[in-house]
């Protein structure tokens, strides 16, 4: 895959609808124009690049404690629940 | 009407059901609803420490024309996301705090690392990190601000 591939497919996930993909996506393009450009060193271009797992890392991990969260309001008013049919 | 016996009967059921499909779901989820149920609620002083990285990172990715100014903006701020890692780590049923307090510092420590060992580091690096930081540590408070009260 050549640079212009990689900025045609970044760009069609960037226009795409899941709003992390799409910003994900769009550092890729931004990183693949500016490495294009020269104005970015590959060694930077590289850990810039390996960001983004660390980005999708932590919106994983965050979208589990959202729905234990969620799961932890639904016990408690569950308890309540039981506690005044009691 | 329904007695007053054998309404209690009637309750007792309907607790005892709830109670057990309580207990069920623990034992098939992997003790998923017991971690929900003991999980830390909001926390003043992990809600103030992501809030400070998120300003922090924010208000640094407009300084990155000025080298010095950004590595220590990128010093700083590292030590700050290296304690909120610490923090993290040590919150009873944090799994995944802690595991998004590390990848933010992945991130912090790589900047930091740059900063310290180059002469010179590129305008769009400098804000791309400081963004990335930013941007994360966003999600992070949003999530920590929803915790049970």
């Amino acid at each position: 895959m050549n640079l212009d591939e990689i900025k045609q497919q970044a760009a069609e996930i960037a226009a795409s609808s899941d709003p992390n993909f799409s910003a994900a996506a769009a550092v890729v393009l931004q990183v693949a124009e500016q490495l294009e450009a020269g104005a970015l060193a590959g060694s930077e271009a590289q850990e810039v690049l390996q960001d983004i797992n660390s980005q999708m890392e932590i919106i994983q991990e965050m979208s589990g404690l959202q729905l234990k969260q969620k799961l932890n309001v639904a016990i408690n008013a569950l308890i309540t629940i039981a506690a005044a049919a009691a | 009407m329904v007695p007053r016996s054998k309404n209690n009967k009637w309750k007792t059921r309907k607790m005892k059901k709830i109670a057990l499909l309580i207990v069920a779901s623990s034992v098939l989820s992997g003790c998923t609803v017991l971690d929900a149920y003991l999980m830390t609620g909001y926390d003043s002083s992990e809600y103030a420490a992501i809030t400070s990285i998120r300003t922090k990172a924010s208000i640094a990715k407009d300084e990155c024309d000025d080298f010095e100014k950004s590595k220590s903006n990128a010093i700083i701020l590292a030590d700050e996301v290296q304690y909120f890692e610490f923090y993290e780590q040590k919150i009873p049923r944090n799994e995944n705090g802690y595991n998004a307090a590390k990848s933010l510092n992945k991130i912090a420590q790589g900047l930091k690392d740059r900063y310290q060992q180059e002469n010179s580091v590129s305008k769009i690096y400098c804000e791309t990190k400081f963004k990335s930081i930013e941007v994360s540590s966003e999600l992070i408070q949003k999530t920590l601000g929803d915790r049970p009260r």
